[in-house]
């Protein structure tokens, strides 16, 4: 049976910075937003978009990802033709095990191959967005792009890794492309293309053959004038999250209702894996002012512009503001934290004072104990 | 196919009448509760988690959002390749069909499926009860003590006892005689509904019962009366645990809150025995700058700008800037509007009660015995201003301004 014209291709390892929440897992399960991982924008994304078909490439530490996607029942990808299908590094003499992405491609060469779709959406995993893929696809079937590059127009992210810069015409063709960081407008590439499929093959080949190691820098960007390269853009909200800076002003984000509404559209929703937690309940005293709040949660103390996971305990009269909670992590009565971000299953016990500033964020380790 | 030891079967047909306008587009079991469950979740999740994998969920009336919800059973783990949930509803056959007379007659009818599991014993449950049971437990001591039917009962006030199905037993468990409503309680053990049968005993009796036209098909009136007739070895299991049946608007209101109670003994939040429930798809809750939420239970989607006072919200209720709800449940995509207060009120599903209005009151306010929970059905407007005194029941849209 055919499953769908279009299968998604996901890179878990996206090359990131964010090394205090990567050290045990990929970027692509990194918890987000009270009850999400980053990957969950990436499959709802797709899977909105019709797509029945998901490839996701990892290279180290994916064993959280592989829990959370599981067969891929919360994106409806639980499927005998298509679903979810991982793609993880093997043993070959002289390949690389997925140090760049061209060598991600060769190993995810015979997914492709086999996936029945004739387009490709290739898809970096650390972008926060409710991007409609569907007019994107519309519009490359349209143009008979070769290459669709999903791009965002505005200010490059402050303290971000360097960007893919679009030269545009008037009819979105894409002139040249460059990379480059800093602070100034532009159009720029959001890690997000669509690709024909047996192009893509072939492009995958022939950067074997060449030795080449980016598919970005090497492939896509020398080729604009050989291939038909087009942006679309995503005019939406869009967070590139590759350092602690921008995860913690994305996961702020939220506390915005324009951004909620945008983030969380009702009519392409955000799926993430079902947890089965009680309603969070707000104690006697509770004092909770702009936040984020997961289900399951235990609310005794005061809590301000702040984010809680899943599963969260805050003490009586403890006092945390300007944090990120991930799943469980406990905070003790009277204890007072602010600007921290604790990852899963943290304890601060009773009275522990632990404050960072907007600066300069504390992280505090899984499963650490205060 | 091989044969299952256990095969429950759920009584969900029934309408629930006394929940009057709650209960007027969907069954009873479809009824939300604790903010993100429905009755029918700790039926089903009961029996997942104490390993009875096949479940036949009897439904009748107003079946629509109850097989929705319910679908392959894939949220209490019941999506099995052998066993799973099963909806029966009645069906014609060649000779014609009926609706379901009875709580045993909807079994009899179904006595084809339960061939086809042919199991050992046979759970029989309703879908009407708030509580966490182990049924593996009453099973053991149903298999132990070689009973031909166990029935779960509970330990009630002799007040109460009058209310329900008494079982009267001598010390050792045995049950020599049943009453229905006594209004003299020779004992205070009350029916809970909840049997289980040797299969061939419950083929037998039913078939039995069936032959007789002036039975009413019923477990309690027909059929263990006539078990006990026959010598049966019937037997009580006695439950010690929270057990709460949601058949009137109080009772619901009443079991909602009994969750914001320490000294209530429902912990929804054990880990060990989780009540599933089908969420998906929605954001988490945001609570305001400006927002006063206190001893409340709220639950995804919910977006709170003014105050929540010792209330349970549902999945995607949003309580605007200046509005105030309090003792009061608010049930799922339910809208309270900017200046609106809700007091000792359940608002039902989609519901909005615009800018200005007053739904329900305090039961100090009047102090007349009158006094009840007032309610807002689903998908209902109640206009801005309007104002809703308490033990109302509202069907239809209530226009501005209208005191009600």
């Amino acid at each position: 049976m055919r499953t769908s014209a279009v299968a998604g291709l996901i890179f878990a390892n996206s090359d990131d910075k964010l090394k205090e929440l990567t050290a045990n897992r990929s970027l692509a399960s990194v918890p987000f937003g009270a009850r999400y991982r980053v990957v969950d924008f990436a499959l709802s994304n797709l899977v909105n978009t019709g797509v029945t078909s998901v490839g996701i490439i990892t290279t180290e530490n994916y064993r959280s990802l592989m829990d959370h996607v599981g067969n891929g029942i919360a994106w409806d990808l639980d499927r005998k033709n298509g679903g979810v299908y991982f793609i993880p590094p093997y043993y070959k003499r002289g390949v690389k095990r997925f140090a760049d992405t061209i060598s991600a491609l060769v190993g995810a060469y015979d997914y492709i191959k086999k996936c029945g779709a004739d387009y490709i959406v290739l898809y970096d995993s650390h972008i926060i967005a409710n991007i409609d893929l569907s007019a994107a696809l519309k519009a490359h079937k349209k143009r008979e792009a070769d290459v669709t590059v999903i791009y965002h127009n505005g200010k490059l992210p402050e303290k971000s890794a360097k960007k893919m810069i679009l030269s545009l015409n008037d009819d979105e063709r894409v002139n040249s492309i460059t990379f480059s960081e800093g602070e100034y407008m532009a159009s720029f590439g959001i890690g997000i293309s669509i690709i024909n499929k047996d192009l893509l093959l072939k492009l995958i080949r022939d950067a074997e053959d060449d030795g080449l190691t980016s598919f970005a820098r090497e492939v896509i960007a020398e080729k604009t004038s050989e291939l038909k390269i087009y942006g679309f853009e995503h005019s939406g909200y869009t967070a590139i999250m590759d350092n602690a800076a921008t995860y913690y002003e994305a996961s702020m984000d939220l506390l915005c209702k324009d951004i909620r509404a945008q983030l969380f559209d009702k009519t392409r929703p955000i799926f993430t894996k079902v947890r089965d937690g009680m309603p969070t309940r707000h104690g006697v005293n509770a004092k909770v002012s702009n936040c984020i709040i997961g289900d399951d949660c235990v609310i005794e103390g005061t809590v301000k512009n702040s984010i809680l996971f899943r599963g969260v305990k805050i003490g009586k009269d403890a006092v945390v503001e300007n944090c990120i909670l991930m799943q469980e992590t406990e905070i003790g009565n009277e204890a007072q934290v602010s600007n921290v971000i604790a990852d899963k299953n943290v304890v601060v016990a009773d009275g522990v004072i632990f404050k960072g500033t907007k600066e300069k964020l504390c992280f505090i380790d899984k499963k650490q104990i205060l | 196919m091989k044969s299952k030891k256990c095969v429950a079967m759920l009584l969900a047909g029934g309408q629930g009448s006394r929940l009057g306008v709650l209960t007027s587009k969907i069954a009873k079991p479809a009824v939300p509760y604790g903010g993100k469950y429905r009755i029918i979740d700790f039926p089903l999740s009961n029996c997942a988690n104490s390993g009875i994998d096949t479940v036949g969920i009897l439904t009748q009336y107003k079946p629509l959002e109850l097989n929705d919800y319910v679908a392959s059973g894939k949220p209490w783990d019941l999506n099995r390749t052998d066993g799973g949930v099963h909806i029966l509803p009645p069906y014609h056959g060649q000779g014609g069909g009926n609706w379901y007379k009875g709580t045993a007659n909807a079994i009899y009818q179904n006595l084809e499926f339960l061939e086809r599991y042919n199991p050992e014993y046979v759970l029989i449950l309703s879908g009407d009860h708030i509580y966490k049971m182990d049924y593996s437990d009453m099973l053991a001591e149903h298999i132990d003590s070689g009973a031909d039917c166990t029935i779960a009962v509970l330990d009630v006030s002799l007040e109460e006892a009058t209310r329900f199905g008494i079982m009267n037993t001598n010390p050792d468990g045995t049950i020599y005689e049943f009453e229905e409503k006594p209004k003299q309680p020779k004992s205070t053990l009350a029916s809970m509904g909840i049997y289980i049968f040797k299969w061939e005993k419950l083929r037998y009796y039913l078939t039995e019962d069936e032959k007789n036209p002036d039975s009413s098909n019923d477990f309690g009136k027909n059929i263990i009366p006539m078990m006990l007739h026959d010598n049966q070895l019937l037997r009580v299991y006695r439950f010690n645990d929270y057990w709460k049946d949601v058949g009137t608007v109080e009772s619901l209101w009443e079991a909602n809150l009994d969750l914001l109670n320490p000294k209530i003994n429902l912990n929804l939040a054990d880990k060990n025995w989780k009540i599933y429930s089908k969420n998906t798809g929605i954001p988490p809750q945001y609570i305001s700058e400006n927002a006063v939420v206190e001893n409340s239970l709220i639950t995804d989607g919910c977006e709170i700008f003014g105050k929540v006072d010792y209330s349970v919200l549902f999945k995607n209720v949003t309580v605007e800037e200046g509005a105030s709800v309090e003792y009061s449940l608010i049930m799922p995509g339910a809208v309270i509007k900017r200046g609106a207060s809700v007091k000792y009120a359940i608002v039902a599903e989609n519901a909005v009660v615009a800018e200005g209005a007053k739904v329900g009151n305090e039961p100090n306010a009047t102090g007349d015995e009158n006094w009840g929970i007032a309610v807002v059905g689903d998908n209902l407007t109640v206009g801005k201003n309007a104002i809703i005194g308490a033990n109302k029941m509202i069907t239809e849209n209530v226009k501005e301004g209208e005191v009600i």
